[in-house]
């Protein structure tokens, strides 16, 4: 079934008068990662403004790796994320949301990624670890990603078949090299999430 | 309440705006889990010319929508949380202060594949 307007309508692209302005559309894509690996400096490199940061509150049971304590206990957790924003065309404003990698964390992740485009996630070949997490994140929850290799000194000359190995890619999935800091290196990154997102939509 | 009417409940889709947010009755706002972090909201012409008369951060909120803003952004003006803004943010709206823009998905979740068609042409300008 396809999105319908209000009135019942069949939604589709030829909707819009010409030259009218259309309605207003936010989309999101969400930038994940471990510690450090490079999201803020992502979002910075494709923001048309300053990085912001927002923050929200969460209840969780704390999981215990973090705590001293064995037994569950009910906490609330202040996450800040940092997001950016680029203007697409007249109506369509795409957010970028920087989501912090650490796993107490994902708990916050069901109501980010609804409604996402899909996801990148940054890593660092050095600490391949911190990223594992995120790309089962992903792939269980059917959300399209990609994973970009931020490239660091020190990780290029990989071959990406053994990174994809090692970081036990799935098929399909695509893999990119970026430099964060990087304009066009990062939206090069976001064209083959859509890309990919688009092949898999119905 | 002025909602983007392109948005409607739907079977299973990820985001369902429930069906008060299209009735003339304005007691009730949006639910707070009906307002993504993304969702967009403008001022309207009532919001302007009432923004004087309300309590600062209102004000603030308004003002800073002449041009479209996020959820996230009026949380980063305003350094509140989220949740917070997401309050003040289906206050205005009731009032008829603020419009909300919110994202159009179909009913796997995901954003509609013109959409996707559109930020592809959108990046691949830049
Ligand atoms: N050489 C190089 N350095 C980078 C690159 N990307 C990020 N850095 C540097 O790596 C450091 C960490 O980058 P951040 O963007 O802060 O990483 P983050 O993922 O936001 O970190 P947290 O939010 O703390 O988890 C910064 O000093 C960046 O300048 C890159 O592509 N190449
Ligand atoms: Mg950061």
């Amino acid at each position: 079934m396809d999105s319908v307007h209000a009135d019942g309508r069949a939604a589709t692209a030829t909707d819009v008068a010409p030259g009218a302005r259309r309605d207003l559309l936010p989309l999101k894509i969400l930038v994940a990662g471990g510690f450090g690996v490079g999201k803020t400096t992502l979002v910075a490199a494709l923001s048309e403004v300053p990085p912001l940061s927002t923050e929200q509150q969460m209840t969780s049971l704390s999981d215990g790796v973090d705590d001293t304590s064995v037994v569950p206990e009910k906490t609330t957790t202040t996450v800040a994320m940092d997001f950016g924003r680029v203007t697409i065309d007249d109506s369509l404003v795409l957010y970028l949301f920087g989501t912090p990698g650490q796993s107490r964390f994902w708990f916050m992740w069901d109501e980010l990624a609804r409604g996402a485009v899909g996801a990148v996630v940054l890593v660092d070949l050095r600490r391949i670890d911190d990223c594992f997490a995120a790309i089962d994140y992903f792939e269980n929850r059917g959300l399209p990603f990609v994973v970009a290799l931020n490239e660091f000194p020190g990780t290029d000359g990989v071959d990406d078949e053994l990174v994809r190995d090692a970081l036990a890619v799935p098929p399909g999935c695509p893999l990119v090299h970026v430099d964060a800091r990087d304009d066009d290196s990062c939206t090069r990154a976001l064209i083959v999430l859509v890309e990919h997102a688009l092949a898999r939509s119905v | 309440m002025t909602v983007d009417r392109r948005q409607r409940p739907q079977a299973d889709g990820g985001r369902v705006v429930p069906n008060y947010a299209f009735t003339a009755g304005r007691t009730r706002s949006l639910a707070g889990a009906d307002m993504p972090i993304e969702a967009l909201v403008t001022a309207t012409e009532l919001g302007l010319a009432k923004a004087p008369g309300m309590a600062p951060e209102m004000r603030a909120i308004v003002e800073a929508s002449t041009e479209p803003q996020s959820l996230a952004e009026i949380g980063a003006l305003l350094g509140v949380p989220v949740g917070v803004a997401r309050v003040l943010v289906s206050d205005l709206a009731a009032e008829d202060h603020l419009a909300v823009h919110l994202p159009l998905v179909g009913t796997d979740g995901r954003p509609r594949r013109e959409l996707l068609e559109r930020l592809l042409d959108g990046l691949r300008a830049r």
